[in-house]
């Protein structure tokens, strides 16, 4: 049988789990009721239950205690017995579709904020501060220690008397179990400190507590690092160590395996291997704890595709995969597997989307896939028939806003026709997968492209449709999804005309599309600060140019996520790229065969000269609004949007009208950057929440 | 004149028959003992006929009237005319019955040869195109020979030279009836399959199949039992004397009406069999010869369109199938036809001289695959597969309840008594039929039934290896499985595979220990869930709108008669039910059964595919089948280009989708003053 590994069931403790895969600890960033789990939480596990997942442990860094704050990453709450009732709703809504369920419990240390909310003083064994909070701290004191044990305890008899299976104690990320392990971190003499013992007996004394707490039929496990990558941090040899010294005790049920580090902005992109990775960086890491432990070994990061994880379950390297991104970007990846239909995985790319909000401390969502996390709002995975008549949809533009459309109005049973001006799907995808270690992004349409075909989507490549190419198809509904063009006009002194000969500046897409060759020597303005500045800088850096990319804002990529920025940086800076900030494009002329940019330095008003060959202008995208304004009277709505519905995703009441035959002519609908230029999730977004109910 | 031919024709033509009879007779006697009770097997001969094999016949009104008209016509005139001519005795009404019955008969003949002026593919031409002109030869001599005897014509018409010449075309014309209408019975004519017919009924190796006068006979579809203990039993069928003698007997009955042919999936699907050639070459085996003198179709072939007869050539003692040495490689058949066979059973189904064509095929792959080891395609990895891990697909015998380790099904280790003992079947390894045995869980579960499963106790049941000849494992299979079974208490055992029910149902009752049997019923689970339905255990919520089509399973249907169960449930679900042209007994197979997927004999086209085509003309939204074979023999068809995927469903997903899940009463109105609680909010 295909997958044969993966649908193995696996006794973890006492409890039976139907197949090895698992989608591990993530902070949601939904427990916003004082750490409470809310119905969008359970509603975002429940739809992995149903979708088949084995196991999923919820709550990524869920506190224990009062002084490791909940309210910044909205964590679950296990420092009250207020929590019991909700966890009672979480685990049965997953118990019932034969999932089990685990929290996280942690106490994160000096890994944390201080500055608001209850304004605590974080803790750490030496009151060393962590540098990617930039978190102060004080040194703990025993009487802290012995209360933070007790707090564990509690928290686990919270999660067990909420019907959940099991804890992970989180020894991973430099919570306060593994700052006690770090002798970079624990620089005490005294018996919580010092030698491995001592150092291990922190940990040691939570594990026993919790144990003795829930007794044997609760599973307990922990997560640990493979290999802090820290010059002075735990080497892979100690973490061997330290993972069967605890496997000794006979008491953990599991271990999860984290491969890196993350308290530097470097080690943290480890943690979350966004498309710059290969598939499964980290496996040896993990295989090599397996080794030395008898408990099961769960890991995680980069594997995406069930086919990769069952080669990795039978090659025997862990018991169980970690597929969190894959099941943020589809919770029914089981289903689709059992159903025969792997084909039909919208499979993560990467785009990390999910973890870079998390980790400004905003709720976890999925760039693709505009119903996770929205379940509680009525938002489908899978779309449902319409019970209304079958509809004429149109829709204009094949980027991601267009692709979403055309698939949730087909879903629904309509008879759908896509027009793209291109002679391929993407939009702005397409650009965005020509940059270096950025082409998995191109999966997002490739999965688009698939379910297109399959629903049988009428696509017309090449053709830019006016106002008669819609016309002839008698539509009853019109979404464009017309997109933008790059800003260029914005400042005149750019020089920028439209035709390329004498305009002095090119676009990003210009380059990245292929349409303008690269230069030798290339300045790149962005003011913008996001994705396309650095794609189109390395982009170059990686035909051979010599590249400086400039902006007023503190620093090229500050606006790329927490998890990206680091990749992108690894890049530039191999590729010698120049990174210069706060200057500003003041003005570009022409002098012999080169250009001088004119550079403003945005605090001084002190200009500066570069001679360059080209000059690259990210300036954000303008939308297309010709179209829209040509059909917008004449459409039965006018284009508007009743917003009290949108945002309620409760169906436009405008489709009323198309069941009134008094009424002539289309709706008109607008989704992604032709109405505001946002992002790649907001385009998917404004199509599902429009088109799932036509 | 006539009064002196007619009695030396007469008598010389039974005593002819006679003697053929006993050569006849020998080339029978040729297989391997069967004893059968004669007298009580004679006696059954007539209602055998007029009640069983005319049920069968009557399929075909026009046939099965011209038939009464003939035959019985023929043998009330050739008694009449025995009394009345050959002894003389035309006193009375004798000759007038007489005349009636052969005037009776030459109407018959003219429908016969109305059929024979165009007659369809499945008829063999050849000898059987003269046989209206014989029966018309027959009944209008002995008509005209008859009118003297009760002074219609005067008693002296054939006196004087010119009525000598009368008398001698008339005594000619007789003679010819005579001569294939009664030595022609047994000494190979086409009306040999009256007289093999006839004896064939008597003897018939399962006479549980006919009705008696205490009611319907049953079924008889499970396959007969090899001895594996009897040193001097071969292990199935080398040579055609490796047969029973009354199989023998069963293939010369055959009629060459081609029935068979017109029904057998792997003939329309162009992959090397042809029931009636196959009885036909056994017939050619028997008697020694080559099979150039058949005139029906050949066996059709993938690459030259048909196989040329006049090629293969048997005797009673060589080989059927060529051993692999042969130079030539042919014998009497080529082993792939006898794997070409679903064992799908729709020859014998419409086989109006109740021959066995499936036990027979069987009886030679044993001997291929016990003998030989020349078990092809997949086949033999397959029984590999059984015998190393009781599962044919090779799989980690200790993975049965893999699919179900969210379900927390009873086991009958642990609770050792229940109602129901679901037997999950080897389906429990594929993705697919995982899903409708989670649908059938549910089902089960709504319905409150008190059900348990063997779990990694339960082995293949069998069907697979025994179909492919491995009787040896069949066997072993069974007898652990029995043991297993023994070992708890339990109602009814309910499955969703028709190739475990049969097996279970039909074929383990010949290998419980001595003094030990099968006291439980096995249910199909579309019988046990309409059973469900019909007793108000399920509230269902109808209202899908599907338009469907039912796909008879063979080895629910034809081998064990439920047809109406699943239509029944599917009724009650209120969806649109549309009939194939072939359903029901008549269903035609997925091409799944026998092991033919895993020999996988090359055709002009699939079966699947033959049978989805079936399902396209209805155009239904949906196929439900009761079977996973079926289901997976089906999901595996691409549909033509611009056609709509018809979705493959088992009959338990759609009851499990219909299930009734709203709360029995509707809650209480809440007291506004009642604060929400917890639960409340989040669910």
């Amino acid at each position: 049988m295909a997958f044969d590994a993966l649908f193995q069931p696996i006794e973890i403790g006492k409890l039976t789990i139907r197949n090895r895969v698992v989608s591990t600890a993530h902070a949601e960033v939904h427990a916003t009721d004082g750490g409470m789990t809310t119905d969008r939480y359970v509603k975002y596990y429940e739809e992995k239950a149903k979708g088949g997942v084995g196991l999923s442990i919820c709550g990524g860094s869920s506190p224990v205690s009062i002084d490791s704050p909940q309210a910044w990453w909205s964590s679950v709450n296990l420092a009250t017995d207020r929590i019991i009732p909700y966890f009672r709703n979480l685990s049965d809504a997953v118990h019932k579709h034969g999932g089990k369920i685990m929290i996280q419990i942690t106490h994160m240390g000096r890994r944390s904020r201080w500055d608001g909310h209850d304004w605590p003083v974080l803790l750490s064994p030496s009151g060393i501060r962590e540098p990617v909070h930039r978190s102060t701290c004080k040194t703990i004191e025993e009487e802290d220690i012995w209360r933070i044990i007790d707090d564990f305890a509690q928290g686990a008899r919270r999660a067990k008397e909420g019907g959940l299976d099991g804890v992970e104690l989180s020894a991973v990320h430099q919570h306060l179990i593994d700052q006690f392990w770090s002798p970079r971190v624990n620089k005490r003499t005294d018996e919580w400190g010092g030698s491995f013992e001592g150092r291990m007996r922190f940990g040691m004394e939570v594990l026993k507590a919790v144990r003795a707490e829930v007794g044997d039929d609760f599973v307990v496990g922990m997560r640990i690092c493979g290999d802090e990558f820290h010059p002075d941090g735990l080497t892979h040899d100690d973490m061997k160590n330290i993972a069967a010294y605890y496997d000794a005790t006979g008491q953990v049920d599991f271990f999860g395996v984290v491969g890196s580090g993350c308290d530097t902005h470097d080690t943290l992109a480890n943690v979350i291997p966004n498309m710059a990775y290969p598939p499964e960086p980290f496996l040896h890491l993990a295989a090599g704890i397996k080794e030395v432990v008898g408990a099961p070994v769960i890991h995680a990061q980069n594997i995406k595709d069930p086919t990769q994880a069952n080669r990795i379950l039978e090659g025997g390297y862990v018991d169980m995969v970690g597929m969190t991104r894959a099941h943020i970007a589809d919770p029914h990846l089981i289903a689709k597997v059992q159903m025969g239909q792997t084909d039909r995985i919208k499979q993560c790319v990467g785009a990390n989307y999910c973890i870079d909000r998390q980790y400004q401390g905003l709720d976890v969502l999925c760039i693709q896939n505009a119903a996770t996390s929205r379940e509680y709002m009525g938002l489908p995975h899978e779309i449902e028939k319409s019970t209304s008549p079958q509809r004429r949809v149109v829709v204009v533009g094949g980027g991601p806003g267009g692709m979403e459309a055309a698939r949730v109005a087909a879903e629904r049973g309509h008879s759908v026709t896509l027009f793209e001006g291109a002679e391929a799907l993407g939009g702005q995808i397409t650009l965005a997968a020509k940059a270096p270690q950025r082409d998995q992004i191109a999966g997002i349409t490739r999965w688009f492209q698939l379910e297109l075909t399959r629903l049988k989507v009428d696509i017309r490549l090449g053709v830019y449709a006016d106002e008669a190419t819609i016309d002839d198809l008698r539509p009853d509904i019109v979404v464009l999804a017309t997109g933008g063009q790059p800003f260029l006009t914005q400042v005149p002194e750019w020089g920028y005309a439209e035709d390329r000969d004498e305009s002095l500046v090119v676009s990003a897409w210009d380059v990245l599309s292929g349409a303008v060759a690269p230069g030798k020597n290339v300045l790149v303005f962005d003011t913008i600060c996001e994705f396309t500045g650095v794609s189109v800088a390395d982009y170059l850096a990686d035909k051979g140019a010599q590249v400086e990319i400039v902006t007023d804002d503190t620093k090229p990529g500050s606006a790329v996520g927490g998890t990206t920025f680091p990749t992108y940086y690894r890049s530039l800076y191999e590729k010698e790229v120049i990174m210069t900030s706060d200057l500003a494009l003041h003005k570009v002329y022409r002098e012999g065969d080169a250009l001088v940019a004119v550079l403003e330095n945005e605090y001084t008003g002190v200009q500066e000269e570069r001679v360059v060959d080209q000059v690259v202008v990210e300036n954000g995208v303008r939308p297309d609004e010709s179209l829209y304004y040509a059909l917008k009277e004449r459409s039965r709505n006018h284009g508007q949007l009743d917003l009290e519905a949108l945002y309620a995703a409760e169906p436009q009441p405008s489709l009323a009208t198309l069941d009134d035959d008094a009424q002539a002519g289309f709706l008109l609908f607008r989704v992604g950057d032709c109405t505001a230029p946002r992002n790649t999730h907001a385009a998917i977004y404004d199509a599902l929440r429009i088109c799932k109910d036509f | 004149m006539l009064d002196i031919l007619l009695p030396i024709l007469i008598f010389a033509a039974l005593a002819l028959a006679a003697i053929g009879a006993v050569r006849r007779i020998r080339l029978w006697r040729q297989g391997r003992p069967s004893p059968v009770p004669v007298l009580r097997g004679l006696a059954a001969v007539p209602r055998r006929y007029l009640v069983d094999l005319h049920h069968v016949v009557a399929r075909d009104k026009v046939m099965s009237n011209t038939h009464v008209a003939t035959a019985g016509g023929f043998v009330a005139a050739m008694g009449l005319a025995i009394v009345v001519h050959g002894l003389g005795l035309a006193e009375g009404i004798l000759g007038w019955l007489l005349l009636a019955a052969s005037a009776t008969m030459f109407a018959g003949s003219l429908f016969v040869a109305r059929r024979r002026r165009d007659p369809p593919a499945r008829l063999s031409k050849g000898p059987w195109m003269r046989l209206p002109k014989s029966l018309m030869a027959f009944s209008l001599g002995i008509f005209v020979v008859t009118l003297p005897a009760v002074g219609v014509l005067p008693a002296g018409f054939s006196q004087g030279l010119g009525s000598w010449l009368v008398a001698l075309v008339l005594a000619g014309v007789v003679a010819w009836g005579l001569a294939e209408l009664v030595f022609g019975m047994t000494w190979g004519g086409p009306m040999k399959h009256a007289f093999a017919g006839a004896l064939h009924l008597a003897f018939h190796r399962r006479p549980e199949r006919f009705s008696t006068k205490g009611g319907e006979g049953n079924r008889s579809t499970g396959l007969k039992a090899l001895d594996l203990e009897d040193d001097q039993a071969p292990l199935g069928v080398e040579t055609p004397s490796d047969f029973t003698w009354n199989q023998l007997l069963g293939f010369d009955a055959c009629v060459q009406c081609g029935r068979c042919e017109a029904v057998c999936p792997a003939f329309a699907a162009g992959q090397p069999l042809n029931p009636k050639k196959l009885i036909q070459d056994m017939v050619v085996g028997m008697a020694g010869g080559s099979d150039a003198h058949y005139t029906g179709s050949p066996y059709p072939s993938p690459e030259r369109g048909d196989r040329p007869v006049g090629e293969h050539h048997g005797t009673p003692h060589g080989p059927i199938v060529a051993p692999a040495s042969t130079k030539d490689g042919k014998a009497l058949v080529d082993a792939e036809t006898l794997w070409s066979c679903t064992t799908c059973r729709a020859c014998v189904e419409e086989c109006p001289m109740m021959i066995e064509h499936v036990d027979a095929i069987v009886d030679m792959r044993r001997h291929l695959t016990l003998e030989e080891g020349a078990t092809p395609g997949k086949g033999a990895e397959v029984i590999d597969n059984l015998i190393a891990t009781d599962n044919p697909g090779g799989f980690d015998p200790g993975g049965r309840l893999n699919w179900a380790a969210d379900l927390e099904l009873p086991l009958m280790a642990d609770v050792e008594r229940a109602e129901v003992l679901l037997w999950l079947g080897d389906g429990v390894f594929d993705m697919r039929n995982q899903r409708t045995l989670r649908a059938l869980v549910k089902v089960l579960r709504a319905a409150g039934v008190d059900f348990a499963v063997l779990g990694n106790e339960e082995r293949d049941s069998g069907d697979v290896a025994r179909r492919l000849g491995d009787e040896a494992t069949f066997q072993s299979l069974a007898r652990r499985n029995i043991a297993t079974l023994a070992q708890y208490r339990f109602d009814c055992v309910v499955t969703c595979d028709p190739h475990s029910f049969h097996v279970l149902k039909n074929e383990y009752g010949a290998f419980y220990p001595e003094g030990q049997e099968s006291d439980y019923p096995v249910w199909h689970h579309s019988t046990f869930i309409n059973q469900l339905i019909e007793a108000g255990r399920l509230r269902l919520a109808p209202g899908q709108a599907a338009r469907v089509t039912y796909h008879d399973p063979c080895y629910l249907g034809r081998y064990n008669g439920e047809y109406e169960a699943p239509r029944a449930v599917l009724q009650a679900l209120g969806v649109e039910l549309v009939e194939m042209q072939r359903s029901g007994y008549r269903s035609r197979c997925c091409g799944g059964g026998g092991g033919a997927p895993v020999t996988d004999i090359p055709g002009k086209q699939r079966i699947p595919d033959m049978r989805m085509g079936d399902v396209r003309e209805t155009q239904a939204e949906q196929v439900v089948v009761g079977c996973p074979q079926c289901t997976a023999m089906f999901e595996g068809v691409v549909p033509p280009a611009g056609d709509e995927e018809v979705a493959v469903k088992d009959i338990a997903e759609m009851v499990a989708a219909a299930l009734d899940t709203t709360p029995e009463a509707p809650p209480a109105p809440r007291d506004a003053s009642t604060a929400q609680t917890t639960e409340e909010v989040m669910s």
